[in-house]
Formats: structure tokens, C-alpha cells, sequence
């Protein structure tokens, strides 16, 4: 496929069929050091998408490529760039934060001083040092997603993928993900996320990709995605969604 | 489909929850495939069989109430009491902490005591199944065929039920007003396991204490009701009358089981729904102290130990492995104590018997760490082969038993070195092979199931218990001293290992078509 090194994720083709079509023919190309929103209705294939980049589900046709690695052929190399964290946190609930993240850095085979240092450290961050020896089965939802974003981070990601990774955080802890992932791709890391707050995308997104029944409905900025839908430039992401998905359920 | 009653009446209720227990249990058979069906058919007949065969051997003969006959009428029942109790406690413990749809039923308009009274019908059902169905297969033909009043059998296993169910929810919430709700869990499984092997236990009491090897207490106790040495206690009677029929005995077990029922669930309707909303994040444990450890290095490592520490923290687990270890027990006290004087043949039952038990624990231990892990998605998506990750989970549930194992092998070697040695050799394979057989049939579960273990293939289930069987026979052998004649049994637990073989495609290919 050739995918140049300033491409952090190249989707070519892309095809899954479980009992409908799930993903029919996706091209998706995602820039290293961007935060790109993929924005889509119910069933659209986000996650279906998603899940085929992280190696869950295996494609019926297509080729995935992160950051110049075949995902299909390689997948050890291509999962060892790039975390997931999906809406339900993957977290053990009989396990303190701290023993969470021990784990999932021997996954990452992360050295385990550094591990251990950058674990206190992205606690710490999150708000959740006081907590990071308490076992998880107490957490509320928020503070799970919190823990699951600390194992997302901990061997450093250059591709991080997010499941709606908002869903159930408080506004303070929404602003601190936020403000996290911002900082993460000012320093050069990747971000795709998806969300149904579309505000989120909005502010955060440098390119939104709008996905419906499989297929990618249209792609860019937000300015850009505005004039694909000949909306004014006055007009929110909202209306522009509202409008690309519905002229494409029609 | 709607159900037949009048909503929110307790019959409605009721059949909600039948509804929901039937379909669960269901979807279970659907998903282990026609192998399980197949298993519980030929089951079925031997028992069906045997109760033919009983009622041809019985027809024209009533039971007679002798003293013997109504001692081991009493002592069966008060195995099936235990049991049930055991039962009961630990499902009434789980009630109170697994949400499901408790919530919803709480915060609608339906009173808390017709809930729980609901709810504990259910643990009734549940614990009075399991003898139930048995005792149907093998009683209706000689019901059909001559004794109509041995019917009375079952209305004493559903009286046993309901006092069961009645004794397990006051004993659990005994036990939440007395230690709370952050202890009560473990306490009340652990309990539990204990009361299971409680009667096994008393039975094994001249073992333990050294009177006399290989004897049970309750055989002794049966053979001198017999021989006119002692007699029954009064009213002792009563189980074996209402057994065969008799209609005040039968009413008094009945009013006896369904007095408690009702005492429990009249006495701690409200209570239950309060308790059970102080579960909420009640398991919550306090911070950890002191400093913290190093982090495991690499992949192995770092599951190895959070397989260890998932299966030290899950109550329901170890209960069940407490439970075999309490089985255990009696038969190491025989080998030890017999290993100094008596022939090594007589050591060869208890250690065909701890190297089969030691299979069955590590059974349990390897479909907890690889069937019901919690989070398959993130080992999916780390770069760290399964290959390696299936062999820390393996090894996690293999170091427990060793540890288990250690103290009792030892004692013997001390004494019988060679007996010892075999029985380390045939615990250990049994063990290695339950934990191949579990990652090689592996389908992934929830730990809540555990207690219901095996999602998995019921066949694979089956035949890990046969080859058990098969080593622990070999074992038996090997101590007696009949080394060629132990080849034989191992050589067929090896034939069935290779049979159960699958490859790492094979395994990713079963665990991709049980997730369709």
C-alpha cells in the first residue's frame, strides 16, 4: 500500500458483513499528529470500524495500514502503536488502578520502573492518586473510564482510538479528557475518537469524517465539510450531520 | 409474549421469573450444542432405567419402618438438607449483591416482601431441582407401577427446599446485620462451602481423629440402629413416613419446610430491599498500605500475577476450591497417618482420590482465568501472543494447586516416599491436563457463572473428568505397588488428552464461531 509515515492510519476498501452490511468499502486516511473525529448515527459502523483497526474484528476485504504497518499482516507491530479504549471501560474491577496498569504495561512490555513512575504520573493527572490502591469494584462509571484511559496511555500510544470517551465523566472530568487528548496531539500524537456530542468534535476535531450505513458520507474540516453540504459558514456541525445523514438515508 | 396473570400479582411475578430462568437456561443448552443434549438424554434413561428396575424389584414389597430403614431415611434427608442450605445461602448472598433487575423491581410500586418472596421461591426451585428431577426419573415407575404413595418422596424434597431456602436467606442476612455488608459475601460463600461438606465431614470424623482408618461415622451409627445398639430418637421416624405416604407426617414436614419459608419471607421482606441497597459499592475495600511493589516485567509476569491476584479476591471461587479441599482433607489425614504402618495398597484409594480432586481444582482455576476473563478485548488488542498469555493463565491456575498439594505430599513422601512421589506425579498431570483441556475447549464466560462452571462443551467437560478418573486409577495402582498395570489406564488418558488436542487456529476458530 505505501503509506507514507505522515499518514497515521490508512483504510482502503475496508468491507464487513455480519448478518447486513456493516462497513461497505471504506476509504478513511487519518494524518499523523491530527485528532480526527469520526461522527456517524446509531449502527452507522464506527465501532465496527474502529474495532477492525485494533484487530477485534477481522475484515471481510480491505487493507489496514498504521502508520505504514499492515495491521492484516503485521498485527503485533501495528497493535503495539496504537491503544483502544472503548465506551465500556476495560478494566478489572477486583484490581486497585495501580495493579490495572501494572498489567497492561507487561502487555505493552513496558520496563517496569518506567511503567510504574509514568502509572503514578497519569493517575496523578487524572485525578485519581488517592484512589490508585483501591480496588475498582467501588469506582463509579467516570472514575472507570478515567482508569481505562490511564491503560490507553501507558506505553504512549502514537495512534490512540477512543469509543465515545466521554460517555458517563463528569464536566470537570470531561474537560480534563479533553484537555489531555489536546495536549496529546500538540505533542505530536494521533487521536481518532467518536462522538455523539458533536460540540466535542466541533472544537476538538482538526478533521471530521462522517460515516452512515457503512460508508464514509463526506470528510475535512469543518469549513470544508460546510460548503460539501452548502450550508453557510455560519451554520453548526450539527446542521451540517443533520443534513449529510439524512440526504444519504434518502 | 404476555404472561397469563394479573400484573404485579405474586403468581405474574412468578412466572416473570420462571420465564427468565428458562430462557437462561436455554440459551446455555443452545450454545454448548446438541453434545450436552445428547449426555443428559443417556443420563436421563440410566436413571429412568434404574427406576424400572427398582420398581420390578419392589413390586408387591412396602418399606417397613424399621429403626435401619428410618436412620438412613434420616440421614440421606439431612445430606439433601445440607446441600440444599448450602445452596440456598450462597445463592441468597448473591441475591442481596448482584443488581440485575432488583433496582427495578425496588423502585416500583410491587412491595418488597412480594419480591423477596418471589425471589426465594426461586432459590427453592432451584435448590429442590437438582433432587427433584433425579428422584422423579427414578421413583415414577414404581409410583406408576404399584407404590402411588412414594409420591410423598417429593413432597419431602420440596418441604427440604423450602426450609432450605427459608434457612439460607435468614442465615444470610444474619449474617449482614452481624458483619455487614462488606464481609458478608465471602463469609456467607465460605460458609456455605462449609455446610456442604459439613455432613462429609462429620461422616469422616473417625478418620480424622484417628479412631480407625477408612470408616464412616454414619455407617457405624447405621450398622448399630440395626443391630438393636442404639435406637432412633423420637419422631425420627417422620421423614420415612411421609416418604412412603403417610398423610400426617407428610403434612407435618410439609407445614415444617413451608412455616420457615414463610417466616423468612414475612419477616425480612423490607429488610432485604434495605439490605440489599446498602450492597451498592459496599465491597469496597479500603486503600492499600504501605509501599507499593515493583511492576511485574513482561507480559508473563504481569498476568501471572494479576491472574493470581483476581483468583486470591473472588469469593465465589474460593469457596468452591475450600469445598474440594475440605474433601480432601479426610483422605490426606488416612494416607498420612496409614503411610507409617499400613500396606501400601490401602493407600491407593485416597490417592487415586486427591490426584483426582487435585483435577477438579484446577479445573475450576483454569476456567476462571482463561474462559471467564474480564476483559478479552484488551489482550485482543495487545501485541503480546495469546500463546504466552495462555501459559501465565495456565500457570496461575496450577501454582494454587501446588500450593494445596504441597503440604499433604510432603507428610506422605516423609513416610512412604514412593507412594508420595506417585501421587505428586498423578495430581500433578491431572491438574496439567485440566488445565490444557480448559484452554484447548475454552468459551468465554462470565466469572458471576462460575458456580454453574463450564459454558463450555459439555463433552470436553466430561471427558476431563474421565481422564481424571483415568490417572487417579493409574495412581491408585502405581502406589499398590502394580506399576505395568498402571500403564494401562494412563495410556488411555493420554490417547483421550491427544484427542481433545487443538491447535492455536483451532482454538481462535472455536472462539470466533462461539462469539456469532
Amino acid at each position: 500500500m505505501g503509506a507514507a509515515l505522515t499518514e497515521a492510519l490508512v483504510i482502503r476498501g475496508l468491507n464487513k458483513t455480519f448478518a447486513k452490511p456493516a462497513v461497505s468499502d471504506l476509504d478513511l486516511t487519518v494524518r499523523a499528529g491530527e485528532l480526527y473525529a469520526l461522527l456517524g448515527p446509531n449502527g452507522a459502523g464506527k465501532t465496527t470500524t474502529l474495532r477492525m483497526v485494533a484487530g477485534l474484528t477481522q475484515p471481510d476485504a480491505g487493507e489496514i495500514a498504521i502508520f505504514g504497518i499492515d495491521a492484516r499482516k503485521d498485527p503485533a507491530a501495528a497493535k503495539a502503536l496504537l491503544a483502544w479504549a472503548p465506551d465500556e471501560a476495560m478494566i478489572y474491577d477486583k484490581l486497585t488502578p495501580l495493579e490495572y496498569l501494572e498489567f497492561v504495561a507487561g502487555l505493552w512490555n513496558i520496563e517496569p520502573r518506567a511503567a510504574k513512575t509514568k502509572a503514578e504520573e497519569l493517575l496523578s493527572t487524572l485525578g485519581l492518586a488517592s484512589e490508585a490502591r483501591r480496588r475498582c469494584e467501588g469506582f463509579s462509571r467516570g472514575m472507570k473510564q478515567k482508569v481505562a484511559l490511564a491503560g490507553a496511555l501507558i506505553h504512549d500510544p502514537k495512534l490512540l482510538i477512543l469509543d465515545e470517551p466521554l460517555t458517563g465523566l463528569d464536566a470537570a472530568a470531561a474537560r480534563l479528557v479533553k484537555d489531555m487528548l489536546q495536549a496529546r496531539v500538540d505533542a505530536g500524537g494521533t487521536v481518532i475518537l467518536t462522538t455523539h456530542i458533536l460540540e466535542v468534535a466541533e472544537r476538538m476535531a482538526d478533521r471530521i469524517g462522517i460515516i452512515a450505513g457503512g460508508r464514509l458520507l463526506a470528510e475535512g474540516t469543518l469549513d470544508e465539510l460546510r460548503s460539501r453540504a452548502g450550508e453557510a459558514s455560519g451554520r453548526t456541525l450539527e446542521d451540517v450531520f443533520l443534513q449529510l445523514t439524512a440526504e444519504a438515508a434518502a | 409474549m404476555s404472561l397469563p396473570f394479573k400484573p404485579a400479582s405474586t403468581p405474574w411475578l412468578l412466572a416473570h421469573e420462571i420465564r427468565l430462568a428458562w430462557r437462561g437456561a436455554m440459551a446455555g443448552r443452545k450454545s454448548r450444542g446438541p453434545g450436552s443434549i445428547i449426555a443428559f438424554a443417556i443420563l436421563g434413561a440410566f436413571a429412568l432405567a434404574g427406576g424400572v428396575f427398582l420398581a420390578l424389584a419392589t413390586k408387591g414389597h412396602e418399606i417397613p419402618i424399621i429403626p435401619f430403614a428410618v436412620i438412613i431415611t434420616d440421614m440421606a434427608l439431612a445430606v439433601i438438607l445440607t446441600l440444599m442450605l448450602s445452596t440456598t445461602l450462597a445463592a441468597s448472598a448473591d441475591a442481596l449483591y448482584e443488581r440485575g433487575d432488583l433496582d427495578l423491581l425496588f423502585s416500583s410500586p410491587l412491595s418488597p416482601r412480594r419480591v423477596l418472596f418471589v425471589r426465594a421461591l426461586g432459590l427453592a426451585v432451584n435448590a429442590g431441582l437438582w433432587f427433584m428431577l433425579p428422584a422423579v426419573l427414578l421413583l415414577t415407575p414404581a409410583i406408576v407401577m404399584g407404590h402411588p404413595n412414594w409420591a410423598g418422596v417429593f413432597v419431602v424434597l420440596a418441604s427440604a427446599a423450602l426450609a432450605a431456602s427459608g434457612v439460607g436467606l435468614l442465615l444470610a442476612m444474619a449474617l449482614f446485620a452481624l458483619i455487614g455488608p462488606r464481609r458478608t459475601r465471602t463469609v456467607a460463600q465460605v460458609m456455605a462451602a462449609l455446610i456442604g461438606a459439613a455432613f462429609f465431614l462429620a461422616s469422616q470424623y473417625r478418620n480424622l481423629m484417628g479412631e480407625k482408618a477408612s470408616e464412616s461415622l454414619f455407617a457405624r451409627i447405621a450398622l448399630d440402629v440395626r443391630d438393636g445398639r442404639i435406637q432412633p430418637p423420637p419422631f425420627a421416624d417422620l421423614p420415612l413416613r411421609a416418604a412412603v405416604g403417610q398423610p400426617i407426617p407428610l403434612l407435618i414436614l410439609l407445614a415444617i419446610g413451608l412455616g420457615v419459608f414463610l417466616f423468612a419471607a414475612r419477616v425480612l421482606g423490607r429488610r432485604f430491599a434495605d439490605a440489599a441497597a446498602a450492597t451498592q459499592g459496599a465491597e469496597t475495600r479500603k486503600a492499600a498500605k504501605g509501599p507499593t511493589r515493583d511492576f511485574a516485567a513482561g507480559a508473563f509476569q504481569a498476568t501471572l500475577r494479576k491472574e493470581l491476584r483476581l483468583i486470591s479476591r473472588d469469593a465465589a471461587l474460593l469457596s468452591q476450591v475450600l469445598l474440594r479441599v475440605l474433601y480432601m482433607v479426610p483422605l490426606a489425614f488416612v494416607m498420612v497417618r496409614g503411610a507409617a504402618h499400613l500396606p501400601a495398597w490401602t493407600l491407593a484409594g485416597p490417592a487415586a482420590a486427591v490426584t483426582f480432586l487435585a483435577g477438579q481444582v484446577a479445573g475450576s482455576l483454569i476456567w476462571i482465568t482463561v474462559s471467564a476473563e474480564d476483559t478479552p478485548d484488551l489482550l485482543a488488542i495487545s501485541p503480546t501472543p495469546m500463546s504466552v498469555l495462555r501459559r501465565a493463565k495456565l500457570a496461575a491456575a496450577l501454582i494454587p494447586v501446588a500450593g494445596l498439594l504441597i503440604v499433604p505430599i510432603a507428610a506422605l513422601t516423609w513416610y512412604a516416599p514412593l507412594a508420595g512421589l506417585w501421587t505428586a506425579l498423578g495430581a500433578g498431570l491431572t491438574a496439567w491436563t485440566a488445565g490444557l483441556i480448559g484452554v484447548w475447549h475454552q468459551k468465554p464466560g462470565k466469572r458471576a457463572d462460575f458456580r454453574r462452571r463450564r459454558g463450555g462443551s459439555f463433552l470436553a467437560a466430561l471427558a476431563e473428568l474421565v481422564i481424571a478418573a483415568l490417572i487417579g486409577g493409574a495412581t491408585a495402582l502405581a502406589v499398590a505397588g502394580l506399576l505395568v498395570w498402571a500403564l494401562i489406564p494412563l495410556i488411555v488418558a493420554g490417547a483421550l488428552v491427544m484427542a481433545l488436542r487443538r491447535t492455536d487456529e483451532q482454538i481462535a476458530a472455536a472462539l470466533r464461531a462461539a462469539s456469532r
